[in-house]
């Protein structure tokens, strides 16, 4: 693996207006290009707030973060042509078909042409929805509205990717298949970083994970390294130690 | 690059909308069914240029000179259309009392004789006792206005007396005649040939280019219509804005080097080619269908700038406020409740539902508040008083400061979200 740090994050801040107690508190770490991330963390614990401040979505109150050595904040622009990130949500337009949906976010990431025409047809066959181009996306099941969310995602072949809870609520053929076009974007050298709540998932692609509580990252490190440190069996085990097993709402 | 990107917003945004079948007829099929039924079902109340016609019966039991003068005075004004084809007064009773007469002008037998009688008396020729008692009686469906009811009172009233002016004149220059042994010249009956002094008054409007101020059925209704069609655009534009958000397609975009400016423009540029589209759709069933199905056939004037420049003006309008109910509210369910009722209220206050010139003088000042008062105001300016693209630019300006403000509103708060 490239040792080489694609993303660094100093002393990250976020309080939402109004709210008691900050979102992200205070969170460093660094990821190496190349790197299949994890972050984890129960409901609340400011996952998605720290994933929207490194895409850009949300500013920081306070804090340094860089992309390849470049500022965030500063070079937003240039670095979002250098990212791609799929939402929680499968954020498609339903009455457009898989084809419109590709070529739409194609375009808005600065493809066009024989380029971009080049691109739908592989991210078509990326998530075997070659047969389903011109079906409006209204009509797929779960799965298959996942699997084309995913390669919106890959349509402008990414450095990094953000995933934001990527397989919830999906069949497990569609989530093997995922997991499967995951594992070989990172064998390309894509650099990913996704959220979950599952954790046999994030122990069976993640080669480093976070685990995030109150805003702060409580643990972090090597997945096997990690085990050890705390003495436990799997991750989940890990999980529970790490974060309790009070429920959070 | 951003252009291209502009383009692709376009595309995406035109096939949502021409796939959204029930937005497309909320957008085209309420404004004509709202145009057709308005334009006809009102055609007589604006006939002839906003005159108020009035048809009368008039049961002539007298089959004299009487009767037969006061039928020519109701038929010589273009305000009545005279029907004497009942013969019984009961039958008459029974069909104003059902409705299917308005107003009926009942002459007893023997008026003539004793009109004579009675102008005798007036010049002491006779004596009252033998003229006889005289009435014409005048009625009236009971779900006429009072106001339309006055009117054909003192029509009636200003008939009578015009004969009964007459008869005395006879009546005097008998009399002189007689005393004076000089022919006057005027027999029996012949005063009708005297010579009015003052001539019929006429109503005089002041147009631009000398039409008529008032508006026919159609061209109140079809601008009105349409430009409440413009605005219930609110809706749809909002609400496609807000399941963007929802459904977290916005979230992508905003992860994405997209600036702000090509996605609002990406949505207002399909959603003014609608607007325009509207615009022409109604005027063509004002001009074409509306009189193939009986209506009148709208007159546009000669202004077409005029018409583009309210069309744009109003479009944008209709797209600004849309946008800042889109940006302001949560849900489309708030979306669809703010937007509409606020478009409703737009409409009632304009003038739209109901035309600005039966609105009591308080209510009229009251539509100044109603962008789509500005907009109806400026296409009556051209339709109807003959205005041009000059005599538009206060409305145009209003709608456009309208836009203005709203857009300006709305885009602060998205650059907000989109930040």
């Amino acid at each position: 693996m490239n040792s080489e740090i694609i993303i660094e994050v100093e002393g990250l801040y976020k309080t939402y207006p109004g709210a008691a107690q900050p979102a992200v508190n205070g969170i460093s770490l660094a990821i190496r290009r190349g790197g299949f991330f994890g972050l984890l963390g129960p409901n609340g614990a400011g996952k998605t707030t720290f994933l929207s401040m490194l895409t850009g979505l949300l500013k920081p109150d306070s804090g340094r973060m860089r992309i390849a050595g470049l500022d965030i904040i500063d070079n937003l622009n240039e670095i979002k042509h250098r990212l791609s990130f799929v939402p929680q949500d499968t954020a498609l337009y339903p009455t457009l078909t898989a084809g419109e949906n590709l070529a739409f976010f194609g375009s808005m990431q600065g493809l066009s042409g024989s380029s971009l025409r080049m691109r739908i047809e592989e991210c078509l066959n990326i998530s075997d929805l070659n047969n389903f181009a011109d079906s409006r996306v209204d009509t797929f099941s779960g799965g298959m509205k996942r699997r084309l969310s995913l390669v919106i995602g890959l349509v402008n072949k990414p450095d990094i990717l953000f995933l934001d809870e990527p397989t919830v609520g999906i069949d497990p053929q569609s989530r093997h298949f995922i997991y499967n076009t995951l594992r070989k974007m990172n064998a390309e050298g894509m650099t990913i970083i996704y959220t979950s709540h599952y954790m046999e998932e994030a122990e069976a692609l993640c080669d480093y994970i976070a685990i995030i509580d109150h805003g702060s990252v409580i643990a972090q490190g090597e997945i096997g390294h990690l085990l050890s440190q705390h003495g436990a069996a799997n991750l989940e085990q890990l999980f529970l130690a790490l974060t309790g097993t009070r429920i959070r709402e | 690059m951003n252009m291209h990107k502009l383009l692709a917003s376009i595309s995406k945004e035109a096939k949502i909308i021409i796939r959204d079948r029930e937005a497309l007829l909320l957008l085209f099929v309420m404004p004509l069914a709202f145009v057709l039924i308005m334009s006809l079902a009102m055609r007589d109340a604006f006939k002839e240029k906003g005159r108020v016609i009035f048809p009368i019966v008039i049961l002539d039991m007298d089959g004299g000179r009487v009767g037969r003068e006061i039928i020519n005075a109701f038929s010589n004004t273009k305000y009545f259309r005279v029907d004497t084809s009942p013969n019984n007064e009961e039958r008459v009773r029974e069909d104003i009392s059902r409705g299917n007469h308005k107003f009926a002008v009942i002459i007893p037998a023997e008026t003539t004789r004793k009109a004579v009688s009675r102008a005798k008396a007036q010049m002491g020729t006779t004596n009252y006792k033998q003229a006889g008692a005289l009435s014409i009686r005048l009625m009236a469906d009971p779900t006429i206005q009072a106001v339309h009811r006055s009117i054909v009172i003192s029509s009636l009233n200003r008939i009578l007396q015009g004969i009964e002016t007459k008869m005395l004149i006879e009546q005097f220059a008998a009399i002189a005649e007689e005393a004076t042994g000089i022919n006057i010249g005027i027999q029996q009956g012949e005063a009708a040939k005297i010579i009015r002094i003052f001539s019929e008054v006429t109503d005089e409007y002041t147009g631009s280019a000398g039409g008529n101020a008032m508006p026919t059925s159609v061209q109140q209704s079809v601008p009105a219509w349409s430009l409440f069609a413009m605005f219930f655009l609110v809706i749809p534009l909002s609400v496609a804005f807000i399941k963007e958000k929802q459904q977290g397609s916005l979230l992508r975009l905003k992860s994405m080097p997209v600036p702000a400016w090509v996605v609002l423009a990406g949505k207002m540029i399909p959603y003014f080619v609608i607007n325009q589209l509207q615009f022409v759709f109604m005027m063509l069933v004002g001009m074409y269908l509306l009189p193939f199905l009986g209506g009148d056939a709208l007159e546009i004037g000669n202004g077409p700038g005029g018409i583009a420049l309210l069309t744009i003006s109003a479009s944008s309008a209709a797209i600004g406020y849309g946008l800042l109910i889109a940006t302001f509210c949560k849900t489309s369910e708030q979306a669809t409740t703010l937007g509409g009722t606020s478009v409703i209220i737009f409409g009632a206050i304009g003038g739209i539902m109901v035309p600005k010139f039966v609105m009591p003088s308080f209510m009229q000042k009251l539509t100044v508040i109603s962008p789509m008062s500005w907009g109806l105001e400026g296409f009556i300016d051209i339709f109807v008083r003959g205005g041009n693209i000059n005599n538009v630019l206060p409305e145009a300006s209003m709608l456009f400061l309208f836009a203005t403000v709203c857009f300006s509103i709305a885009a602060l708060r998205f650059r907000f979200m989109f930040r």
